[in-house]
């Protein structure tokens, strides 16, 4: 049953990307609407399969790379639907919805090739849930970060090009996009900031790889953002830096 | 009861006519009383504006009233009789030709916003006047559902359509709302004030002007409520404003690559967006390379405009199928305000395309 609703979140994201996709190029604006009550329904089935999977292991349902892969994508659609409006932004759903499909496509595949099955741990630490919970909800925050860099890139594109397409009149301003961008790092920084503090309180010590790799992703997030609020990092710089640190975030969750 | 509606706009007579026919404020009372006084009429709006002047009113012999109210318009106005043909529609058409004037689809502008305004104070003055019943009331009132219907359903309203409001929405794209912006003119052509009062209407501020003739930088500077400076001092407020403006006669680049480039090193990352409106070009081509530097010349804004025009005009058909298919759910006997079966089908199947027909001369 967690594999059909697995397969129905990811068909729901798919299905709101082509949506928005064919709205965007169509004549008619009005489908563009519906991009958030598709967001919620794909929220619905993944929040049900991570319970179905949290009840299977009796805790916070990470136990191997399709879950956090999956437990990431919830994280980047809880952001988007919190936050895109007050940035906003409605668009960023839109951008997101290909990287979370993808990540599903990911976690499907895994789990149907080997699916390691339930992994009870022997007492339930809650510092241990706390900080991975809160770690992944600041992967969330990086990742719509990393969407509004990708989208920043594109409309940069569309004004320096001369010619604006058709999808530059539905884009956001490239301020409000940095600005999302800043707020975004900030968030996902402290909700990472929170885990690590969740993790000094862990019964169970965490291997040496586990903590080098956590305070790397942190340090880097801590680092761009302190330079930038001392030096102000121009647009560029600073939204390539945020995908380049996703995409590093995200290598690093293979290790952990 | 059918509604009708008569009247001249900018497709059908040059200014000369409509000028003459243009009601004056003050006098829209009295002539609407004036217009209701007229046997067949029983109700009526007027909507003069500077493009259009249109009479909507509802009466049992239409055909009659038309003739009449026609014959008003000669008789009040300075026109003479063959000088002017008016169009003229009835029922369906008449509330078609509303619902297309209220979405701006028979704007100059194609979409813009202003029309909706004025064909709302046009009925908000017919109402104060004791003009309008029923029919009036419910027409207006489906015009406004159908004129936010359709630039909520449609694009439109979006692309720009002039060089000003090219450089208006870039602007807006790159900075957001421009309420913060500063602009700075640089050479007082009237180019450089219509872009800036485009930015000004959109809450951008602290206009500051250079020209070489200092006397005239001063001139346009009051009047865009600013302050002018010397044309060897404009460098020195580079790093102070967020969009510049250029339209110099010089024969030469005025705003240089390195000036732009050492600019921006000070900047900490604000962007900024320059508009080249002279000919020969006052801003070397190569500072849009420069990251968050947005150059724009005038062929560039004029090809934005153009495209935005012509991708309006091919909305015209989907707003015309918005309205249509309005006017075919409510019906022209709920527009009338009428109980269903009254004045029968023949009607209700008036088509809302029903072709404008020119008034013989009175």
């Amino acid at each position: 049953m967690d594999d059909l609703y697995l397969i129905l979140a990811t068909l729901a994201f798919l299905g709101g990307f082509i949506l928005a996709a064919v709205s965007l190029r169509s004549e008619s604006p009005r489908k563009q609407g519906l991009n958030i009550p598709i967001a919620i329904v794909g929220l619905i089935f993944q929040s049900l399969f991570l319970q179905l999977r949290g009840e299977m292991h009796g805790r916070c349902p990470i136990t191997n790379g399709a879950e956090v892969l999956v437990f990431v994508s919830w994280s980047i659609v809880i952001m988007y639907l919190a936050l895109g409006k007050a940035f906003r932004l409605s668009l960023l759903g839109v951008f997101s919805m290909p990287m979370v499909f993808v990540f599903q496509v990911i976690a499907i595949t895994y789990l149907f090739a080997a699916d390691p099955g339930p992994r009870r741990p022997v007492t339930l630490d809650p510092w241990l849930e706390l900080h991975a919970a809160m770690s992944l909800l600041a992967y969330g925050a990086f990742g719509l970060a990393g969407v509004a860099g990708v989208m920043y890139f594109f409309q940069d594109r569309q004004l320096k090009s001369h010619h604006p397409g058709r999808l530059f009149y539905s884009m956001p301003p490239i301020r409000y996009l940095v600005d999302a961008l800043v707020r975004l790092l900030v968030i996902g920084t402290l909700l990472l900031s929170v885990g690590i503090v969740a993790s000094f309180f862990m019964r169970t010590i965490p291997a040496r790889s586990h903590l080098l790799i956590s305070g790397a992703v942190w340090l880097a997030y801590l680092t761009l953002i302190l330079v930038h609020l001392i030096k102000r990092i121009p647009p560029k710089p600073l939204c390539f830096s945020a995908i380049i640190a996703f995409a590093f975030a995200l290598l690093t969750l293979s290790a952990l | 009861m059918p509604i009708f509606c008569l009247g001249v706009n900018h497709k059908t007579a040059p200014i000369e006519i409509r000028e003459r026919l243009a009601f004056a404020e003050k006098a829209v009372p009295r002539h609407l009383a004036e217009i209701c006084g007229i046997d067949e009429i029983s109700e009526a709006v007027v909507l003069s504006t500077c493009n259009r002047v249109e009479i909507y009113g509802g009466a049992e012999n239409p055909a009659a009233a038309l003739d009449k109210l026609a014959k008003y318009l000669v008789g009040h106005f300075a026109v003479e009789s063959g000088e002017v043909e008016f169009y003229r529609h009835e029922a369906a058409a008449a509330a078609n030709h509303l619902f297309e004037v209220a979405s701006g689809l028979d704007s100059m502008v194609l979409g813009e916003t202003e029309i909706f305004g004025q064909v709302k104070k046009a009925y908000a003055t017919a109402k104060t006047a004791g003009t309008t019943a029923r029919r009036m009331n419910k027409l207006f009132q489906q015009s406004f559902s159908v004129g936010k219907l359709v630039r909520s359903s449609t694009r439109i309203q979006q692309g720009s359509t002039s060089i000003g409001s090219a450089a208006v929405d870039l602007a807006e794209k790159i900075f957001g709302q421009l309420g913060g912006c500063r602009v700075m003119i640089i050479g007082a052509g009237e180019m450089s004030r219509t872009t800036a009062q485009s930015l000004l209407s959109r809450g951008a501020k602290s206009i500051i002007v250079s020209n070489r003739s200092f006397d005239k930088a001063e001139e346009l500077a009051a009047e865009l409520k600013g302050r002018a400076v010397r044309f060897d001092d404009w460098e020195s407020c580079l790093d102070e404003v967020d969009i510049i403006i250029s339209s110099t006669s010089a024969p030469h680049a005025v705003v240089r690559h390195e000036m732009i480039h050492r600019v921006m090193a000070e900047r900490r990352g604000h962007s900024l967006f320059l508009i080249d409106i002279a000919v020969p070009r006052d801003i070397e081509n190569e500072v849009n390379r420069i990251d968050n530097v947005y150059l724009y010349n005038i062929d560039q804004l004029q090809q934005i405009a153009s495209e935005g025009k012509a991708r309006r005009e091919k909305q015209i058909a989907v707003c015309r199928e918005v309205i249509s298919a309005f006017l075919r759910e409510k019906g022209i006997e709920a527009l009338a305000g009428l109980p269903e079966g009254r004045h029968g089908d023949e009607t209700a199947r008036i088509q809302p395309d029903t072709a404008a027909r020119p008034l013989t001369n009175p």
